[in-house]
C-alpha cells in the first residue's frame, strides 16, 4: 500500500430523533480526486460530510482520514460550510475571516502573527478577493461571501478538502473562478469533495461522483458512474435526460407527483 | 432522553403546586378568640390585655420588617379563620395594605395605630396626605391603642371585660411607669448631644415625645433604597456635628450603615456604631426584649449609654 | 450641577468615589462581555443568569447562615452556573429551543428564588440580612472592600478575555468550524459563560438582579452602531458601561432618594437611545438624512432632465422655459422652485429673466451624461 486512500468509511449509520439520515455507508475515496456528492434533499450529504469530520456522533461506523482516525489528522483537513450557517452582520474583515483559517495551526491562546497575514492575503490574491481585505463582511455580496470562505479554508494548506454547496446562490463569473481553484487543487495532489446542487456540471467540473440517498447508490469514477440507471436509483425517477453534444447529463426534474 | 427531561420538569412544577398548598391543621373551635396580629408590639400588649382568654398569633416575628412583608398563603390562611384582626395601619405594613382591606371587608379588622388622635401624630415625611407609622415610640401615644384594644376585645366579648379591664389597668400602670422612665433616662443625656442617627426614620415620636433629634438614612419606609445622595449627606451631618455614635436596626440591613460609617472616618471623624436598636420589630420571642416594656428599655438604655459614652442600664423596674 | 465640584467630590468624597468606582467597574465587565452575548444572539442568557442567581443568594444564606457578601455571591454565581448548565443541557437534547429554555429556566429559578425569599423573611435574622435588596442592588452601600472584590474579578475576567480572545470570537462567529479546526468549542462555551456568570455576579450589588440584564446587553447594543470591528466594538462597550456607572453615581449623589441602581440603568438606556438614533451610517438619524438626501437628488436630477428635454424639443436651444411649465412636466410640482435653485449654485443652469430658466453649457453636458448613465441616448 503506497499512499493511503483519502476517505475510508465503513458502514456508517446517522440517525436523527429515530430517522436514518445515513444508512449502512460504505465508500472509498482515492487521493487527488475532484469529487461531487450529490442526491435529493434530505439525502444526507450535509450529513456525510460532518460526519467524515466528526462534527456529528455517527450511530455506527468509523471514518478513516489517510489511514487514521480523523481526530489525529484535523491538521490535514479544511472546511468550507455553507454561507448559510453564519450570521454575516458580524463586526469583522474579510482578512480576519480567512485569518480563522490559521487558528488551528496557531493552536490555544496564541495570536495570528505577520506570516498569518502573509498567507491570508496571498489566499485572498488566488481568490481575487485581495482589494477586499478590510472590508466588512456584511458589505459582500453572495458569491464575494464563498470566496471568502474558500480563502480561509486555503489558507489551512490541507491535503484534503470538504466543500458543501459552494456553488449555491453564486453568479457565473464567481463559479468559474472556484472551479479553477479546485482543479488547480487536484492538480498539486490535493483532494477535493464537494457536496454539489447542479447535476448538469456534474461531468465537467468533476472527476468522481458518489450519489447518495440515505443509502449510497453509487461511487466511483463520473464517467463509470454517472449513468442512468444510477441516477434513477438515487433520485427515483424524478430526472430527466437530455442529450448534449455527444456527452450524457442530467437535470433533476420537477417533482412528479 | 426527552421522556426524562419532560418527567423532570412535570415533577418540578408539580411538587411546587403542592407545596403551595400546603393547608394548616384545622384548629377546634375553642373558648378562647381568634386573634391575628401583625407586628409584635400589637401582638405583646393585645396577649396582656386577653390574657388566657384569647389565642393571639402575631404574623410578624423578630427581626422581620414590616414595610416589605409580603403575606404568605399560610397567612392569608390565618388571617382568614381569625375572629379579629389587629394591625398597626398608616400604611406601616406597606405590602399588605391590599389584603387587609380585603379582610376588613368580611370580618373585624382594626388599625389600632389609627387610635391615635390625627393632632397627635406626624405628618410623613415625604407624602402629605400620610402618616408617620412609627407610633409605639411615644409610650404616651401607645396608651391610646392599648385603650383601643380593649375597647374592641371587651366589645366582641362582653362576657370577660372584666377580666380585659383589669389586664389593662395593670398594663396602662407599667406603661406609666416606663414613660416616666425614659424621660428621666433622657434627662441624663445634655442638651448638645441629644442625637439618634438610625437606618430609617422610626424614631420620629421618640425624638418628638423624649426631647431628641432624629435622622434615618433611608425614610419613612425601609422599601426604598438609600441614594448616594443620602448616604453623603447623612455622613457630612455626622461628621459636621461630630456625634459619636449611630446605631443599627434589627429588622433592617446594616450594609447602608457601615457604607455611611466609611463615609464618615474619611471626613476625618470616627462614628461608632452604639448598638442594635429595635425599631420595626421587637426582640427574639422568650426574652424580655421580646416584649413591648423589653424594647422601649432596650432602646432607651442603647441610646442613652452609647451617647453618654457608659455602659448600658438596667431597665425600668 | 458645577462640573468642576463634580470631579472633585469624584475624587476626595469617599462615598461618590467608591460609588462610581464600583459602578464603573461593573459597567466596563459586564459591557465587554456582554458584547459576546449580545453578538451570539444570546441577549436573554444574561436576564437568565442574574434572575437564576437569586434563589442562589437565598439558599446560600439559608444554608451558611452568613449575609457576608463574598458568601452570597458565592451562591448566586453557583445558581446561575448551574442554571446555565441545564439550559445548555436542554437545548443540546431536546426540541426545546434556546429563546425558550432560556425564559423557562429563568422563570423557573426565579420563582423559586421568590418562594426561598418569602420563606427566609420570616426568620428573625433576616431583616438585617437584606436579601430583598438583591432585587433591585444598594450601590449606594458599597465600601472600599466590595470594590476591591468586584476589581479582583473583573480584572481576572478581562485578562481571560484578552488571552482567549480568538477563540471567543471564533465562538461567536462559526463555532462548527472552530469544531473542525479542532478546538474545545464546548469548553470556550462554558468559559464564556463563567465569566459572563461572574460579570453578572459582582454586579448585583449594585443594580440587583431585575435590572442587570439591561447592563449586559444595552453597551453591547449601544457599541454597535458605531463600529464594524470586534475589537472596538468590546471596547466601547465596556467604556459606554463605565460611563453610565459613573453618570449613575454622580446624578443618584446629587438628588435625595434617588436609588442609584435604576439611575445607572437609565443612563445606559440614553445612551442606547442616542446611539440607535445618532450613530453614523447605523443610526436612524442618518439614515433619514441619508434618503432625504437621495430623494432631492433625484428631484434636481428630474428637473434638469426635463430642462435638456424642452431644449431639445425647441429650434432655439437657448429659448427659456417657465417655472410653471417644469411644474407641469414634474411629478412633485412643489420642489421644482428649490430644485431650479440648486441648479442655479451648482451652475447648471441661469434665470434669464424671472421664472424664466435655461440649462448652461455645463448643465447641458451633465444632462448629457446623466441620461447615457441610464442607458438612454439623447
Amino acid at each position: 500500500m503506497s499512499t493511503p486512500n483519502a476517505i475510508e468509511v465503513r458502514d456508517l449509520t446517522v440517525a436523527y430523533r429515530e430517522k436514518p439520515v445515513l444508512w449502512d455507508i460504505d465508500l472509498t475515496v482515492p487521493t487527488g480526486v475532484l469529487m461531487a456528492i450529490v442526491g435529493p434533499n434530505g439525502a444526507g450529504k450535509t450529513t456525510i460530510i460532518k460526519a467524515m469530520q466528526s462534527l456529528l456522533k455517527p450511530a455506527a461506523g468509523q471514518v478513516r482520514i489517510f489511514g487514521k482516525p480523523y481526530h489525529e489528522q484535523r491538521k490535514l483537513v479544511g472546511y468550507v460550510p455553507q454561507r448559510g450557517s453564519v450570521d454575516w452582520d458580524f463586526p469583522t474583515s474579510v482578512l480576519d475571516v480567512v485569518l480563522m483559517g490559521r487558528y488551528g495551526a496557531l493552536g490555544w491562546i496564541k495570536r495570528p502573527r505577520k506570516d498569518d497575514r502573509t498567507l491570508a492575503l496571498e489566499a485572498l490574491k488566488k481568490v481575487a478577493m485581495h482589494d477586499f481585505a478590510d472590508r466588512q463582511i456584511s458589505q459582500l455580496s453572495g458569491g464575494q461571501q464563498q470566496r471568502v470562505f474558500l480563502a480561509r479554508a486555503l489558507v489551512q494548506q490541507a491535503e484534503l478538502y470538504f466543500m458543501d454547496e459552494p456553488f449555491q446562490g453564486v453568479d457565473a463569473k464567481t463559479e468559474r473562478a472556484i472551479i479553477g481553484i479546485l482543479k488547480e487543487l487536484r492538480s498539486a495532489g490535493k483532494t477535493v469533495v464537494v457536496v454539489h446542487h447542479d447535476l448538469q456540471t456534474v461531468p465537467e467540473y468533476f472527476d468522481w461522483v458518489t450519489l447518495l440517498n440515505v443509502r449510497r447508490i453509487a461511487s466511483g469514477p463520473v464517467n463509470d458512474v454517472f449513468t442512468e440507471a444510477n441516477l434513477r436509483a438515487a433520485y427515483g425517477g424524478r430526472v430527466a435526460f437530455k442529450s448534449q453534444s455527444g456527452l450524457e447529463s442530467a437535470v433533476e426534474g420537477e417533482q412528479v407527483s | 432522553m426527552k421522556l426524562r427531561v419532560t418527567l423532570f420538569i412535570a415533577f418540578l412544577a408539580t411538587s411546587m403546586f403542592f407545596a403551595s398548598c400546603g393547608k394548616e391543621a384545622e384548629s377546634p373551635k375553642s373558648e378562647q378568640l381568634n386573634v391575628v396580629t401583625t407586628v409584635g408590639m400589637i401582638t405583646d400588649i393585645t396577649q396582656r390585655i386577653g390574657g388566657d382568654k384569647v389565642k393571639v398569633t402575631g404574623l410578624m416575628g423578630a427581626g422581620v420588617d414590616p414595610h416589605t412583608y409580603k403575606a404568605s398563603e399560610g397567612d392569608v390562611a390565618r388571617l382568614s379563620d381569625a375572629d379579629l384582626i389587629l394591625f398597626n395601619g398608616l400604611h406601616l405594613e406597606g405590602a399588605m395594605g391590599d389584603l387587609l382591606e380585603q379582610m376588613g371587608k368580611s370580618k373585624k379588622t382594626v388599625a389600632v395605630g389609627e387610635s391615635v388622635p390625627v393632632d397627635k401624630r406626624l405628618a410623613h415625611a415625604d407624602y402629605e396626605n400620610a402618616y408617620d407609622p412609627h407610633v409605639w415610640f411615644d409610650v404616651s401615644l401607645w396608651k391610646h391603642v392599648v385603650d383601643t384594644v380593649v375597647f374592641t376585645l371587651s366589645k366582641m366579648d362582653p362576657d370577660n371585660a372584666k377580666l380585659y379591664g383589669d389586664n389593662t389597668a395593670k398594663l396602662q400602670a407599667r406603661l406609666d411607669t416606663l414613660h416616666a422612665w425614659v424621660q428621666e433616662q433622657a434627662a441624663r443625656v445634655p442638651e448638645g448631644q441629644r442625637v439618634v442617627i438610625t437606618a430609617h426614620d422610626a424614631f420620629n415620636y421618640f425624638g418628638r415625645a423624649y426631647g431628641f433629634q432624629v435622622r434615618g438614612l433611608q425614610g419613612i419606609s425601609t422599601a426604598a433604597e438609600a441614594g448616594t445622595a443620602d448616604v453623603q449627606d447623612l455622613a457630612a451631618f455626622i461628621a459636621d456635628n461630630k456625634i459619636p455614635s449611630m446605631f443599627v436596626e434589627s429588622s433592617v440591613p446594616t450594609r447602608s450603615i457601615e457604607a455611611v460609617q466609611a463615609a464618615v472616618e474619611s471626613r476625618g471623624f470616627a462614628v461608632s456604631i452604639g448598638g442594635e436598636l429595635f425599631s420595626d420589630a421587637m426582640g427574639d420571642g422568650g426574652t424580655h426584649e421580646g416584649t413591648y416594656v423589653g424594647m422601649v428599655e432596650h432602646n432607651v438604655s442603647t441610646i442613652v449609654s452609647a451617647l453618654l459614652g457608659e455602659t448600658p442600664q438596667e431597665g425600668s423596674h | 450641577m458645577d462640573l468642576l465640584a463634580v470631579l472633585n467630590d469624584l475624587v476626595y468624597d469617599y462615598t461618590l468615589r467608591t460609588v462610581a468606582l464600583g459602578s464603573a467597574l461593573l459597567g466596563t465587565v459586564s459591557g465587554a462581555l456582554g458584547s459576546f452575548a449580545v453578538l451570539r444572539r444570546q441577549s436573554m442568557l444574561g436576564d437568565a443568569i442574574s434572575h437564576t442567581a437569586l434563589p442562589g443568594i437565598a439558599l446560600a444564606f439559608l444554608i451558611t447562615g452568613s449575609r457576608l457578601p463574598l458568601v452570597l455571591m458565592a451562591g448566586a454565581a453557583l445558581a446561575g452556573w448551574i442554571g446555565t448548565l441545564i439550559v445548555m443541557y436542554v437545548v443540546r437534547n431536546t426540541r426545546v429551543k434556546q429563546d425558550s429554555a432560556l425564559g423557562m429556566i429563568l422563570a423557573v429559578f426565579f420563582g423559586f428564588g421568590l418562594v426561598v425569599l418569602s420563606y427566609v423573611q420570616r426568620l428573625p435574622s433576616a431583616g438585617k440580612a437584606g436579601l430583598d435588596k438583591f432585587l433591585f442592588g444598594q450601590a449606594s452601600a458599597l465600601m472600599s472592600r466590595d470594590v476591591w472584590t468586584m476589581f479582583g474579578v473583573g480584572l481576572i475576567a478581562i485578562i481571560i478575555l484578552v488571552l482567549f480572545w480568538k477563540e471567543f470570537k471564533l465562538l461567536s462567529f462559526d463555532p462548527e468550524y472552530g469544531v473542525s479546526l479542532g478546538f474545545k468549542m464546548r469548553f470556550v462555551d462554558i468559559l464564556l459563560t463563567t465569566l459572563l456568570v461572574a460579570a453578572i455576579v459582582i454586579g448585583l450589588q449594585t443594580v440587583g438582579v431585575v435590572l442587570m440584564s439591561a447592563m449586559v446587553v444595552a453597551p453591547a447594543a449601544a457599541a454597535r452602531q458605531w463600529t464594524d470591528r470586534l475589537g472596538v466594538m468590546v471596547a466601547l462597550s465596556a467604556l459606554f458601561g463605565a460611563l453610565a456607572g459613573i453618570s449613575g453615581a454622580v446624578i443618584s449623589s446629587f438628588m435625595a432618594n434617588l436609588p442609584t441602581g435604576p439611575t445607572i440603568v437609565l443612563c445606559i438606556s440614553a445612551i442606547v437611545v442616542f446611539s440607535m438614533l445618532l450613530a453614523p451610517n447605523r443610526g436612524l438619524a442618518y439614515n433619514w438624512l441619508r434618503t432625504l438626501r437621495r430623494k432631492r437628488q433625484i428631484q434636481t436630477d428630474s428637473v434638469l432632465l426635463d430642462l435638456h428635454e424642452l431644449a431639445a424639443q425647441h429650434e432655439d436651444h437657448r429659448r427659456p422655459h417657465s417655472t410653471a411649465t417644469l411644474q407641469a412636466m414634474s411629478r412633485n410640482p412643489a420642489a421644482v422652485a428649490r430644485s431650479l435653485q440648486e441648479l442655479v449654485e451648482r451652475g447648471l443652469a441661469l434665470e434669464e429673466k424671472p421664472e424664466l430658466w435655461t440649462l448652461t453649457d455645463q448643465g447641458e453636458s451633465e444632462a448629457v451624461v446623466k441620461l447615457q448613465d441610464m442607458g438612454r441616448t439623447s
